[in-house]
């Protein structure tokens, strides 16, 4: 038995690594997508080793020094100084690591429950339990999204974990909504008719049977979300109910740049490129990553 | 005497929609004995599948009634008991779709065994190489393939290995190789064949290759946008066939050789398009494209009369052979000797 | 085949193959085909035979990316297809051939109604054959192209979406569609396979009678043998990318020569009642890495050792009848 184990095991790792590696050939034939794939990688790491590699990571936190305030672009501060003479480069860097954590919290919150009770939701479909999950899901999602996080943080101290929080019950809805589209359709398949006659629990056939087909659409939802979540932080930062200063949230960064604006031009442009260029790069990669899971046909 | 094993008596199902009732399945009624193939036939909008659909519990019926080994089945699934979701199954008629692209087969065919309990956790991987060395798939390659890896008749063999997997005695084969090259379906057949006396099996088969059935059922039946045609034993029904629907059918089957032609009754011009079920016409449903039909057909629809051993039909045409006609639609049409099997004899 | 003209369609040693990310998908292996004018040929395989790709190539219509054309010529008319350019393919695809293919509801524009799609291409053919016609002429000529199909209430038909017709319907427009044209040749691929079997009687029996007016070549593709018996005079049989057998088609299904012929026509099952054979051992070969030789010979009872290293070409054995296996040889 356990030698069974071990066999399964040793099997489904060698076709795993062959999907894989199928995939990247897929993925790798866009070079866009390969490019956003780089990016991203280069901002995860910057991003990890901020105190390591940025030059100045003590401007991160509070830090004044007014000698150096308003200083343009220059060899010594890449992207200039702000208003209080902190590096802008050292701090993007850093505002990375808000960007990049309120995407993975915000998907990691909003996606699981939303994938459930789209599931749940499908799979009764013509039920009062669909009507209920589904009425539900419409509500939230009547709602402009920035509105309802607003309105969340605005009711809440502002700060990143609430503005995390807001955005993530602002998220799950489009994620039931996903795939209570596709567990709805894929309830009609044949397999599934055949475990339903086979007498295999409903916790069986939503779990192993629907839910394994529904896990590509949300995962390249999931990429290309990124960096939409990431722009709604901004947002919220930059008008302030988000990262709060002095902490470098880019968002926060360009609200406070953007005082400046048009003489000190830097303190604005460059925290705000760096939030296109993420969100690029996520797309690129989502792009990519849709390309991988579509069907080939030979 | 032997025994029998499904009775269908005047089943109905409809099914309300926003353009009318689709009548599906309208009142047919007939039963089957153990270890028989009675083959089910006819085109879109027949209700052969409808009919399929209802005795493994799809649908409950509208009306009429379905007993299973004298038990009374056709309420709705939920009151199905587990152990006769273990003794009627189906195998489905597209591989592409009757097995989970994101599964193993290993995976596939553990479903079964575990709701039925029919190995325990440990035993399992026998069973399931005992499952697959059944249908004659080397169990060590086949056992951690995905669906996609492998070709359609393969497919279907996996699907038969998952409906035998809970030693059923009924199953339900809905066009098992319709969707199968011509070079891979004797195989499946022989081995569905093979195994349906091994294992004891009754099967209801159903499919629209007339070739094909002549050569896999023991009886036909052949029904026509919710009603029953014809039925009889297979040599019977392709020699001496009486409903016009069933000969202009037989008449149309595309056929590879002159002895075929021969065997063929006299080409009927198959005319008109099937109506659609919701709007059935009247009195005989098949008068509208009947080459034979009288005044009385548009008004008045026909009772099954039995006209041979074993061999009932449903037309004006033979309404004065006389064989208490009304009884025979209550009690159904008997069972034939399933001995009588149509292989080897002409 | 007809000696006394050069073939309308001459498909020659045509080979083609798709790049995946496994290898080197090998498909077609030297088709040879030819089809000569007013001649109905008939086109048969199994899945995977590459039946599909060979009219995909004679339209053009492959994903040059994945597809590549390794060797070989599809001479239209005596022009080459492979080489012409992009405009005179389009002008080929609208004047020369046309087309029908299995799935009608795909072939059909849901969101135009039959009307529409057919006067559409009506009012194009007439137009390139210079014929200036008013809105009601080329509405008449479409509900005429209907009823000559034998489509039922032609006039009420025009006004339905594809969604709302029968599939034997559907495919009765595809039909009137692909024959309203000026097209000479007409490639049908599994026209009938979807539908029940009443039906295709019908539309085959159609179909034949058109053709026969119309003098329209036709390639009829399918897996069905008894689709082709009675509707071509001359047949293929192809397996694995390559034709193995040639001949009239009454002849042929008399007395099929080729190991895989003879396993197929085995394998259907009879109105005789005599069981059913179980087939043709083994499966179809793996295109990423196809056997050496005769693509047949691992599931072929009759091997020899040449059969493992040479690929048989189409020996002609008597009038007419061409069998690619070294049995034949002489």
């Amino acid at each position: 038995m356990r030698e069974q184990l071990r066999t399964d095991l040793r099997v489904s790792l060698k076709q795993k690594r062959r999907g894989f590696a199928k995939g990247w050939y897929k993925f790798s034939r866009n070079l866009l997508s390969v490019l956003g794939l780089v990016i991203l990688i280069l901002i995860v790491l910057a991003a990890l080793l901020a105190p390591y590699i940025t030059p100045y990571p003590e401007h991160a936190k509070p830090y004044t020094n007014f000698k150096d305030a308003g200083k343009p672009p220059s060899t010594e501060h890449f992207f200039g100084t702000d208003r209080v003479g902190r590096d802008i480069f050292s701090r993007v860097i850093f505002g990375y690591r808000f960007s990049l954590t309120i995407g993975v919290v915000v998907l990691s919150l909003g996606v699981a429950p939303g994938v459930i009770l789209g599931l749940i939701a499908g799979y009764h479909k013509g039920t009062w339990i669909e009507t209920v999950i589904m009425r539900i899901t419409d509500i939230f999602l009547a709602v402009p999204p920035l509105v309802l996080a607003l309105a969340i943080t605005a009711m809440l101290k502002p700060n990143l974990t609430n503005q995390m929080m807001a955005i993530a019950l602002v998220w799950w809805p489009w994620y039931s909504r996903l795939v209570f589209a596709l567990a709805s359709s894929l309830r009609n398949e044949y397999f599934v008719r055949e475990a339903e006659l086979t007498g295999a629990s409903k916790l069986h056939i939503m779990l192993k049977e629907i839910l394994p087909n529904c896990l590509a659409p949300v995962m390249t939802k999931m990429t290309l979300d990124m960096g939409i979540v990431i722009l709604l932080g901004a947002t919220l930062s930059f008008i302030g109910l988000g990262v709060q200063p002095p902490k470098p949230g880019l968002g926060t960064m360009v609200a406070e740049g953007s005082k400046r604006l048009p003489g000190e031009w830097w303190g604005a442009i460059f925290p705000a490129l760096a939030i296109v260029v993420v969100i690029l790069a996520f797309n690129l990669v989502g792009d990519g990553l849709r390309d991988v899971f579509a069907v080939e046909e030979v | 005497m032997t025994d029998t094993i499904l009775v269908v008596d005047k089943l109905k199902k409809y099914f309300p929609t926003k353009r009318g009732t689709v009548k599906a399945v309208d009142n047919i009624s007939f039963s089957v004995a153990t270890g028989e193939t009675i083959g089910l036939v006819g085109e879109s909008g027949s209700g052969k599948t409808t009919t399929a659909q209802c005795v493994i519990g799809i649908y409950p019926p509208t009306d009429g009634e379905i007993l299973f080994k004298g038990q009374t089945i056709s309420e709705a699934f939920s009151k199905r008991s587990k152990a006769l979701k273990r003794d009627i199954r189906i195998v489905f008629q597209d591989p592409g779709s009757s097995l989970n692209p994101k599964r193993s087969i290993k995976q596939i065919l553990s479903v079964p065994l575990k709701v039925h309990r029919v190995a325990t956790k440990k035993d399992h991987l026998t069973k399931i190489k005992s499952l697959l060395a059944m249908v004659e798939l080397p169990p060590d390659e086949y056992m951690y393939k995905y669906p996609q890896a492998i070709g359609g008749g393969e497919k279907q063999m996996v699907a038969i290995a998952r409906a035998l997997a809970t030693n059923p005695s009924f199953v339900l084969l809905d066009e098992p190789t319709s969707a199968l090259d011509v070079s891979v379906q004797g195989k499946i057949i022989n081995l569905l064949m093979k195994l349906q006396q091994d294992l004891n099996l009754t099967y209801l088969f159903i499919t629209h290759d007339l070739s094909l059935m002549r050569n896999v059922a023991s009886r036909v039946a052949i029904m026509y946008l919710g009603k029953l045609c014809e039925i009889a034993p297979t040599v019977e029904f392709f020699q001496n066939p009486t409903h016009p629907y069933t000969k202009m059918l037989l008449s149309a089957i595309p056929v590879v050789s002159q002895e075929e032609k021969a065997l063929k009754p006299t080409k009927i011009a198959s005319r008109g398009e099937i109506p659609s079920p919701v709007n059935v016409p009247s009195g005989c449903s098949f008068h509208s494209r009947c080459s034979e039909k009288m005044d009385m057909c548009a008004q008045d629809d026909p009772v099954m009369v039995e006209i041979g051993e074993g061999h009932v039909t449903r037309c004006h045409l033979y309404q004065d052979t006389k064989v208490a006609a009304s009884i025979e639609q209550e009690e159904g049409v008997h069972a034939q000797d399933p001995v009588d099997q149509p292989r080897g004899d002409g | 085949m007809k000696q006394n003209m050069s073939p309308l369609l001459d498909v020659r040693d045509l080979s083609v193959g798709f790049k995946i990310f496994e290898g080197y998908l090998s498909v077609l292996n030297g088709v040879e085909l030819t089809l000569g004018e007013g001649e109905r040929v008939g086109l048969v395989g199994e899945t995977g035979c590459g039946k599909t790709t060979t009219v995909k190539s004679i339209l053009r219509v492959l994903p040059m990316p994945p597809a590549r054309i390794a060797g070989g010529e599809i001479f239209y008319r005596g022009k080459d297809i492979l080489k012409m350019k992009r405009r005179e393919v389009q002008t080929l695809r609208r004047m020369e051939l046309t087309a029908i293919f299995q799935d009608p509801l795909m072939s059909l524009n849901p969101v135009f109604t039959v009307g529409t799609q057919l006067r559409d291409i009506v009012k194009d053919s007439l137009g390139a054959s210079g014929k200036k016609l008013t809105k009601k002429q080329i509405t008449a000529r479409c509900i005429e192209a209907l009823k000559e199909t034998g489509m039922p209430d032609p006039e009420r038909i025009m006004s339905n979406y594809p969604i709302q017709l029968s599939g034997g319907m559907r495919q009765r427009v595809c039909i009137a569609e692909a024959l309203s044209t000026t097209a000479q040749l007409l490639l049908a691929d599994e026209p009938t396979t979807n539908l029940d079997v009443t039906i295709q009687d019908q539309i085959l029996r159609k179909l034949d009678e058109l053709v026969e007016e119309k003098n329209t070549s036709v390639l009829m593709i399918t897996h069905s043998l008894g689709v082709v018996m009675d509707l071509t005079q001359r047949l293929y049989i192809m397996y694995a990318g390559t034709m193995v057998e040639e001949g009239q088609t009454e002849e042929l299904f008399a007395r099929p020569l080729h190991p895989y012929s003879q396993g197929l026509m085995k394998s259907v099952p009879k109105l005789t009642g005599e069981g059913v054979s179980d087939g043709i051992p083994g499966r179809i070969p793996n295109y990423l890495d196809p056997p050496a030789g005769c693509r047949f010979h691992p599931r072929c009872e009759h091997t020899m050792p040449i059969c493992q290293t040479e690929k048989p070409p189409l020996f002609n054995v008597e009038n007419g009848r061409h069998v690619a296996c070294f049995l034949y040889r002489s």
